[in-house]
């Protein structure tokens, strides 16, 4: 083919296409843009036999070319946007877009929703759900976790007691944390043992943005032969990847708690921090997020249990479940979880 | 506890900047929480005193000031409002350093500044009206330097202190800490180093087990000596309010500093003079320092003379041996008291002080004396005549340091790492010196680590000194098979089938007031009391889930809602026997429209009863043996004949009705519609344990032949209950359903009957039924209706 051959094939497509676009009815236009601009249109193979034409006089030739494919697709647009709806026009009367028939949704609370989803965590790991009750003896509580009798560690946590005593004729209490599940673990079950639970817990606290008497709070424990706390850097890390995703990270830190030794608390990296370095008002700036405390099981608490510490070595680690779920769900008022209003409930998806 | 940096910085050589001091107490353990900047570190900035205010040729808010400096008048443009002739102000001259830097000369339009009055924030005060300049008090010496007026610079630590960290309770520990773990050197306090011989107060220790060791040293000729202004300066910084008298503040500085409490005694006020350490008599009194009475018993340890308490031991001094600006002669006790004793002294006397606060954590034997020494020192300097005349350390029970046997396999074993054996050994020589390289170690435990006893705890600490990056993330765990409880897969079920119809869980606090459990026609006295509640309001542990689900209805109407629909499941507690004093229960009420919101196609009803029930239908379908009886005792919180009880085989599922309208009432409701339900879980949770292959239902199969239907409207009395009816039907051939379609009364129905309408549906698995053959059918049943239940065909 030559260049004037060429010239004339294309005068030839759009006079054609000019009177396919002008028809009434107009023909439906993705027919027509199939027809002459799809990649095997009339106007597209056109433009490859440029192929066979030489150099100098292909260019003005595509100039010529890609002109008149803009001037059609823009007749086509204009044809698409006058086109009716699609589909046969609705009954008379009849108006689609009223509100369809409701089927209102409740929603479980949030802090119901975080302890099953760290529930799940747990499961995968192998730990098996344990409980324990709520009203609690001083000797699971205290005297079995290494808190001695007029030991400063009992300061750390405020008791409330109840007027009933137990066995020893000490005041019952309310536990202040759900690591007696771990002593009721070990009495009921030889090693080796690998148990989790979620519950709630109870603080002599004044209430305010981030204390309650009552909160809850996530405890796992694993007693075998040779536990080291390398075991427990990695069930922290896979714990918390689980959680937040693979790309966080954790630290431990030195800390105290009298039932571990050695006591650590565990950092995740911030996952929040959206706003570049030293200005996340979650971590404030740090990087990290404290989130657990974590140890090797106390040889105390182990021996209190019939374990031999020297055959038997474990380790323990927890945290609270509001703090999770106020990072999660982004709340900075941890009486926003009491209140039970509808409003915000009615969020939880 | 408040460390300052400057104090910190006296017992290390070489101090690292603050920033980097606070990291590295961080990594060991010992977390700052704040570290802020206090005083000011201004130079070239001296009192001057303004003599005359033009105003600037060429700025209308800008003004000439003279300022007189003692030496000479200046020439200075100024910017501030508050200026006044006379005033004393701080005058910085070209070269001063200021807060934002040098202050370098400068024409400010147009004309040339000598200087710059300065405001607070120019000198880097903070908590001052930053407003204008600064003024200053007119008593101040012109000329002088104006940093001398506020404190100098320093930095104030905020550590977190554990209540395992005894140790690190002073200055000094904190510097031996960084001593120990980043081997920087420590320097010692100075302390008095004379002797004396003489014995003017003997003392005696009668509880030995109590008091291990009793430090006193007695001073003459310090009446009325001053605590000298650096020290007092110090203790402000520690947020301690200073007395000015040395023998109290010292005592207090010298705690700060070394973390041993020491006490102050006025010799003339002891009788004997003789100091006795001894268990407290039952019924014996002691008036305290602050003036309160206290009863002691023998669980005590007091400090007494040869006839009274002058001291409950380690908690605070008593009012009648007491200092005073007038006090001559003193005796200083340095000593070491049993932790327990001292926590529960300070517990049953309601006494906390920094004195016992430091006891119950456990204070380093071996301290006392020097702890004593350096007191006496300070007293010494401050009181020119003063004389030490008695050294006496009575130690009846002498530190023998616990010596723990550390093998590096067991270290490595328990932090699951390879750390080599001389990395171990040389964190274990950073503690004690002279350690003997011979396996395994013989760590003998420091005086003021008394909390390490045994290999564990060392790890701890080998751990700290290498950093906790060094445990590797590894894990030789097996796979382990994981179960869940019986009770949360109940529980789970139960919520997520109401989320799902529409209620939202609420969650309540435990507690409740005697207010509430009588609304709800409960006694008090039957609930578990709790023995130091918040508030009354938080006086009882909940015996029902009812008042915080009323309290949830309560504040959602308040807030504009029509329609709610909420449950809760949680704990509830009763006085029996230990142990046996929970339950949980999964309850829930029913308030407004039933579903929420209504369609503009109408359909919406209000909540009653039997939105309820059919609630309950969803919850229960598929759990056999589940059927409704009328409640022969229900709760006190339900309405009189609007309650049936739920049964699940042989064990109650709980109750479903009305509010009494007593607690409806309280609840400030518009109506006493409220709809509600009380599941205890524990029946729920028995099925809970059928395994899972086991509670499927399997699955029948249906006929291959079409179903018949017939409808019957019948008029029977209104006593006859559709339950009865029910039942009735059962062994119909072929009957596949029972639908009740209408309930009607009113025309054309006599007083005291109803016309029922009910569907039946018949289906047989061999053949398509004929109308002869259903006809049959539904004659035996119309039999039944009219002979059982008087029933008439409708008309």
């Amino acid at each position: 083919m030559n260049a004037g051959e060429w010239k004339e094939k294309l005068s030839a497509i759009r006079d054609s296409f000019s009177v396919s676009i002008a028809k009434k009815p107009a023909d439906n236009p993705e027919a027509l843009e199939l027809r002459f601009l799809g990649r095997k249109g009339e106007l597209a193979l056109l433009l490859r036999d440029l192929k066979d034409i030489p150099l100098e006089e292909r260019k003005p030739l595509g100039a010529l070319g890609n002109t008149a494919k803009q001037e059609m697709e823009a007749k086509l647009a204009e044809l698409k946007g006058a086109a009716p709806a699609a589909g046969p026009a609705a009954a008379p009367g009849l108006d689609l877009t009223l509100p369809g028939t409701p089927f209102p949704k409740g929603s479980l609370h949030p802090l119901t929703h975080v302890m099953n989803r760290l529930a799940e965590a747990f499961l995968k790991l192998g730990f098996t759900m344990s409980d324990g009750p709520l009203v609690e003896d001083d000797y699971h509580n205290f005297e079995a976790l290494n808190f001695p009798p007029f030991h400063p560690a009992r300061d750390m946590q405020d008791t409330f007691y109840v007027d009933a005593k137990d066995a020893a004729g000490k005041f019952m209490l309310l536990r202040t944390h759900t690591s007696p599940v771990q002593i009721r673990s070990m009495e009921k079950t030889e090693p080796p043992i690998r148990v989790f639970h979620t519950g709630r817990v109870f603080r002599s606290e004044a209430v305010d943005a981030s204390h309650s008497f009552a909160f809850h709070q996530i405890e796992g424990l694993y007693v075998d032969k040779g536990v080291s706390m390398a075991d427990l850097k990695w069930t922290a890390d896979a714990f918390m990847k689980d959680l937040f995703g693979s790309g966080v990270k954790t630290r431990f830190n030195p800390s105290y708690f009298p039932f571990v030794e050695p006591g650590a608390e565990v950092d995740m990296s911030c996952v929040f921090c959206k706003t570049g370095a030293g200005r996340c008002p979650v971590c404030k700036g740090t990087g990290w997020l404290e989130l657990m405390g974590a140890g090797m099981v106390h040889p105390n608490v182990l021996k209190g249990c019939k374990y031999d510490p020297e055959k038997w070595s474990g380790f323990a680690f927890g945290g609270g479940i509001e703090r999770f779920a106020m990072l999660l769900y982004g709340i900075s008022d941890m009486r926003m979880l009491y209140e039970n209003d509808l409003r915000v409930l009615k969020q939880v998806q | 506890m408040k460390i300052l940096y400057s104090w910190l910085s006296d017992f290390i050589e070489n101090p690292p900047a603050p920033e980097d001091l606070s990291a590295k107490l961080c990594r060991i353990g010992l977390k700052v929480e704040e570290l802020h900047k206090t005083g000011v570190s201004f130079t070239g900035v001296c009192v001057g005193r303004i003599e005359k205010i033009d105003k600037h040729p060429n700025a209308d808010k800008l003004a000439l000031v003279d300022v007189n400096d003692g030496r000479g008048v200046m020439r200075v443009v100024c910017g501030a409002k508050n200026i006044a002739v006379g005033q004393h102000i701080p005058f910085a001259k070209v070269g001063a350093m200021l807060a934002e830097g040098e202050l370098k000369k400068a024409k400010i339009r147009g004309v040339e500044s000598e200087g710059m009055i300065c405001s607070a924030g120019e000198l880097g005060l903070e908590g001052y009206d930053n407003s204008g300049i600064l003024v200053l008090d007119p008593g101040t010496q012109l000329g002088s330097d104006a940093a001398a007026l506020f404190p100098k610079a320093d930095y104030v630590m905020e550590v977190e202190m554990l209540p395992n960290q005894g140790y690190c309770l002073s200055h000094y520990a904190l510097a031996r800490e960084l001593s120990v773990f980043y081997g920087l050197k420590l320097k010692d306090a100075s302390v008095f180093q004379g002797e004396a011989r003489g014995e003017t107060v003997p003392v005696e220790v009668k509880a030995p087990d109590l008091c291990t060791r009793y430090t006193a040293l007695v001073l003459k000729g310090v009446k009325n000596a001053r605590t000298p202004e650096w020290m007092g300066a110090r203790l402000r910084a520690m947020g301690s309010n200073p007395k000015g008298n040395i023998l109290i503040d010292g005592s207090n500085y010298v705690m700060y500093e070394l973390g041993q409490p020491t006490h102050c005694f006025d010799i003339s006020q002891l009788s004997g003079p003789k100091i006795i350490v001894r268990r407290a008599l039952a019924g014996e009194m002691m008036k305290t320092l602050d003036g309160q009475a206290l009863k002691l018993d023998p669980g005590m340890l007091v400090i007494a003379d040869s006839s009274k308490p002058v001291a409950l031991a380690g908690v605070m001094g008593g009012a009648y041996s007491a200092v005073s600006d007038a006090t001559e002669a003193i005796l200083i006790e340095s000593a070491r008291f049993n932790p327990p004793t001292v926590r529960q002294a300070s517990k049953t006397t309601g006494i906390k002080s920094e004195s016992s606060y430091r006891f119950e954590r456990g204070t380093d034997p071996e301290l006392t004396l020097k702890a004593a020494r350096r007191l006496a020192g300070l007293i010494l300097e401050a009181a020119s005549g003063a004389k030490v005349e008695q050294i006496s350390d009575v130690c009846p029970v002498k530190y023998q340091p616990p010596v723990v046997e550390v093998a590096p396999a067991k270290v490595n074993a328990i932090l699951g790492t390879g750390i080599a054996d001389g990395e171990i050994y040389a964190c274990l020589k950073a503690f004690q010196p002279d350690l003997r390289d011979s396996k395994p170690w013989k760590f003998s435990v420091p005086s003021y680590r008394q909390d390490i006893e045994s290999v564990w705890d060392v790890a701890e600490e080998v751990a700290r000194y290498i950093g906790y990056d060094v445990i590797p993330s590894v894990s030789h765990m097996p796979m382990l098979p994981s179960t869940v409880t019986p009770h949360w897969t109940a529980v789970s079920e139960l919520k997520t089938a109401l989320a799902s119809l529409g209620f939202s869980e609420a969650y309540n606090y435990d507690f409740v007031s005697a207010k509430e459990l009588k609304l709800c026609g409960l006694a008090p006295e039957a609930a578990l009391e709790v023995k130091n509640p918040l508030s009354l309001d938080f006086q009882y542990l909940r015996p029902t889930l009812l008042p915080g689900l009323l309290k949830t209805l309560r504040y959602n109407l308040n807030r504009g809602r029509e329609t709610v629909l909420i449950f809760e499941s949680g704990t509830v507690y009763s006085r029996k026997e230990a142990g046996k004093a929970e339950d949980v229960h999964c309850s829930g009420l029913l308030y407004g429209d039933f579903p929420e919101g209504g369609s503009w196609k109408g359909g919406a009803g209000k909540a009653d009863f039997y939105a309820l029930k059919g609630v309950m239908g969803r919850l229960f379908s598929g759990k056999g043996g589940f059927r409704y009886e009328k409640a022969k005792k229900a709760p006190s919180y339900f309405q009189a004949g609007m309650c049936l009880e739920m049964r699940l085989g042989a064990s109650s599922a709980g109750y479903i009705g009305k509010l009494s309208r007593e607690a409806a009432a309280a609840a400030d409701l518009k109506d006493d519609n409220v709809f509600l339900f009380e599941i205890p879980l524990a029946c729920v949770a028995q099925a809970g344990k059928t395994e899972f292959w086991q509670k499927i239902v399997k699955i029948k199969p249906v006929s291959a032949f079409p179903q018949n239907w017939r409808d019957l409207s019948v008029v029977l009395e209104e006593k006859h209950e559709w339950g009865e009816l029910e039942r009735a039907f059962s062994g119909v051939q072929d009957l596949a359903s029972v639908r009740l379609v209408d309930v009607y009364k009113g025309k054309n129905i006599p007083a005291g009957f109803r016309s029922l309408s009910i569907r039946f549906t018949f289906s047989s698995a061999e053949k398509t039924l004929n109308d002869a053959e259903v006809g049959a059918r539904m004659t035996s049943i119309l039999d039944k209706l009219s002979k059982n239940f008087g029933a008439k065909l409708r008309a």
